[in-house]
């Protein structure tokens, strides 16, 4: 290699730099935060240890249901959103009429502000006036009228709902261009072979379109972790004491209520679990990759 | 040749425009000096462009501030003030209302970050302005304004810290949350007004018996719910140091007698299906809507509700409405609470002296006397000058009750912060995730933390 081709270290200090200063070091500072007493009720700052983090892992706190409802929220919604997706962009892949309609109006929803779409369906799930109870009573299956989001059983399923309803359309863009950079040639040679259309899908396009759907994991996964708007349109954390409670409208809460140390503490116990899940992903996803 | 003609004259065209926009900037920024957001900054033209039209365009002030406020805190009338206020001045008021299960923690965040709009609204508590808004510091003091000799002295001290008034009154705050019946509906079936719990559930279940939804309740609000808990002024009716006690810490809200029947009763009053199915997701701006359509026959409500019910339903007399006393723990005493949502100044705005101008406006004889016109629920706003406009039914609710209890949010500290979480646990109790007991230990907990973050001394 010509040394003289590749541009000097310092080149890229500028950027270093400005990383370091506004994404780097604030988080760090977080970090270091959430070890003190950090409140809006005093000038005052002490170290107080794990203090913070005791009461983050504490049995008489909800935090714990709190996480456990952020990484169930990112696990099935990347679930679901990426088989629906498949599926979809499976359909909407064939020769169909109106195909690029039918792309339109499934890629339709992800354009929209999460709050509005938030607000729309808090109307639409209203157990009492809502659409969609509505619809169900006209159609004499009242048995199927739920009070979505108002009970503990249903709320976080209906939050849940909404949120891949809305996502799964950009899924599937995504995953049209994977399986649109496939070449026509295995599939032919396939046919040829008398394969079917599951043999098609399970040998030639799912192999292929592995690397785009580990894209789209990685990006439903950091999406899920830090999901808010949604949550807080809709339900802002009830019906009750947690029921759809998230990392980020507890953090909202605790930054709300003055209790910033508390709120960074829950905030470095996210990192932590962000950082881990990351590293796996991507030892995942670079395991098969051949390096040139 | 023709090529680079086009070239340079777009080029030039392209320099003239940038140079004509930065000009523009220019003055609009220099007009527009003290403007707080960007929101309020693209508004600059309007406001500019309003002010070359009037005729004492000199006097006006170009200038915008911004008021938020969570929903049902400012009326109708009150932006329609607002207009008149512009015509007058110039000041152009924002209004931004927030729904008010998300208020508190978007009011809070946006005071700790020190990002707060000019005026905001908040609720008065001479605990709660000190130690959750620390008025002191976020809140200019309005002690030398000309209408602070005006607000009725009760409301001031709510206002107050250090002997400085920091808020200004926007509701009338001599109304408490009292049971609204409809009374024909009463009479038809031939029910009188209930002086104790038991005489109320047999109410609930004639009125149910009836077809009909005796009470309407509204959880997904997030505060509504909590009123019914000005029902513990029955815990200080039984021992009347029990507040101070409180405000001490040498008692505790887990294990009171008359707190644990107050939720045990509600519980069971949802439990008995007095609230109908949707008491969880119903919304408190649909209270009077569904009074008018005969759907439920009554809601915790302060008086004005037959004024805002006849504003839905014409055919609706304004006095078909009374009142009685929430009577859990067979409480009979009137709960007062001089204590309501009040407009403070951000001490962090740039537009203080516009934002006092628009408040001077507000506190006025005929601002006053425009709000209880109005306004259904206001019959005295508390100021000196505010004109009264309480019904012959209102009057006699008043009557009825003479022994008069201040409410919790009024006498224990660290009680209305911790509002919207005892709703919250509320609600987590009505589901059947949490125990009375647990609601009143997790009250303690909630007021031992903002103690502890207080820093008070009652709780080292």
């Amino acid at each position: 290699m010509n040394k003289n081709k590749t541009y000097p270290g310092y080149f890229a200090a500028g950027a270093l730099i400005i990383y370091f200063v506004f994404f780097f070091l604030p988080g760090l500072i977080g970090v270091g935060y959430s070890f003190t007493d950090w409140s809006a009720y005093s000038d005052q700052l002490h170290y107080v240890g794990f203090e913070n983090f005791k009461t983050v892992f504490s049995s008489d706190e909800n935090y714990m249901k709190i996480i456990t409802n952020t990484l169930s929220f990112t696990f099935i919604t990347t679930v679901l959103k990426n088989v629906i997706g498949l599926i979809l962009a499976l359909l909407l892949t064939k020769s169909i009429k109106l195909l690029n309609m039918h792309r339109g109006i499934v890629f339709m929803p992800s354009v929209l502000s999460t709050l509005i779409i938030g607000m729309i369906f808090k109307s639409i799930l209203d157990p009492k006036a809502g659409l969609l109870n509505s619809f169900f009573r006209s159609v004499g299956l009242e048995v199927l009228a739920k009070k979505w989001l108002v009970s503990s059983e249903l709320a976080f399923g209906s939050v849940m709902a909404v949120d891949i309803w809305r996502g799964v359309g950009y899924i599937m863009t995504i995953l049209i261009a994977g399986i649109l950079s496939i070449s026509s040639d295995y599939y032919e040679a396939a046919a040829i072979d008398g394969a079917g259309g599951w043999q098609k899908f399970r040998y030639i396009t799912f192999p292929l379109i592995l690397p785009t759907l580990a894209t789209t994991t990685v990006l439903n996964v950091i999406y899920g972790l830090k999901v808010f708007d949604m949550v807080y349109a809709l339900t802002n954390g009830g019906p009750g004491k947690a029921t759809t409670e998230v990392l980020y409208t507890a953090v909202f809460k605790k930054f709300g209520t003055g209790q910033y140390a508390v709120g960074t503490a829950l905030s470095s116990v996210m990192f932590v679990i962000m950082i881990f899940v990351g590293i796996y992903m991507i030892r995942v996803m670079t395991r098969n990759e051949v390096v040139e | 040749m023709k090529k680079s003609l086009v070239a340079s004259f777009l080029s030039l065209t392209m320099i003239l425009g940038m140079l004509s926009g930065c000009g523009q900037q220019a003055s609009t920024a220099s007009a527009q000096a003290p403007v707080a957001d960007e929101a309020t900054a693209e508004e600059a033209p309007a406001v500019a462009e309003t002010a070359e039209t009037a005729d004492t365009a000199d006097t006006k002030e170009d200038v915008t501030i911004t008021f938020m406020a969570s929903q049902d805190w400012i009326q109708d009338a009150e932006m329609e003030l607002g207009e008149k206020f512009t015509e007058e001045t110039g000041i152009k008021v924002d209004y931004q209302i927030v729904p008010s299960d998300q208020y508190e923690s978007l009011l809070m965040t946006k005071i700790n970050s020190g990002e707060c709009t000019d005026i905001f609204g908040g609720q008065s508590s001479k605990f709660s302005i000190v130690t959750q808004f620390d008025v002191e510091k976020n809140a200019v003091d309005l002690s030398g304004e000309s209408w602070a000799g005006n607000v009725e002295p009760a409301a001031a001290e709510e206002l107050s810290a250090g002997g400085k008034l920091y808020g200004q009154p926007i509701q009338d705050v001599s109304a408490c949350w009292a049971v609204a019946y409809n009374i024909k509906m009463f009479d038809e079936l031939g029910l009188s007004i209930p002086t104790n719990y038991k005489e109320f559930c047999d109410v609930c279940e004639k009125i149910k018996a009836a077809g009909i939804i005796p009470i309407y309740e509204c959880v997904s609000d997030g505060w509504h719910h909590v009123c019914w808990t000005e029902a513990a002024v029955a815990a200080t009716k039984a021992d009347s140091g029990y507040p101070d006690a409180l405000n001490e810490n040498k008692a505790t809200f887990e294990g009171n007698k008359e707190l644990t029947t107050m939720f045990s009763q509600l519980k069971e009053m949802a439990d008995k299906g007095y609230m109908g199915d949707n008491y969880m997701s119903n919304q408190y701006a649909d209270a009077p809507a569904s009074i008018a359509s005969g759907e439920y026959a009554m809601v915790l409500y302060n008086q004005g509700l037959g004024a805002e019910v006849n504003a839905v339903d014409p055919s609706f007399d304004v006095d078909n409405i009374g009142y009685f006393v929430n009577p859990l723990c067979d409480n009979q005493a009137l709960n007062v609470n001089y204590c309501g949502p009040s407009r403070f100044i951000f001490s962090g705005s740039k537009n203080i002296d516009a934002a006092k101008k628009y408040l001077e406006f507000m506190a006025s004889d005929e601002s006053l006397a425009y709000m209880t016109e109005n306004v259904g629920k206001f019959n005295q706003l508390p100021y000196t000058n505010a004109p009264s406009a309480y019904s012959k039914v209102v009057q006699d609710f008043y009557d009825r009750y003479p022994e008069k209890i201040a409410v919790f949010q009024a006498s224990v500290k660290y009680y209305n912060p911790a509002w919207m979480d005892i709703g919250a646990d509320m609600s987590a109790m009505f589901l059947g995730e949490m125990t009375p007991e647990e609601v009143l230990k997790d009250i303690d907990k909630l007021r031992a933390e903002q103690a502890a973050a207080a820093s008070d001394p009652a709780w080292k």
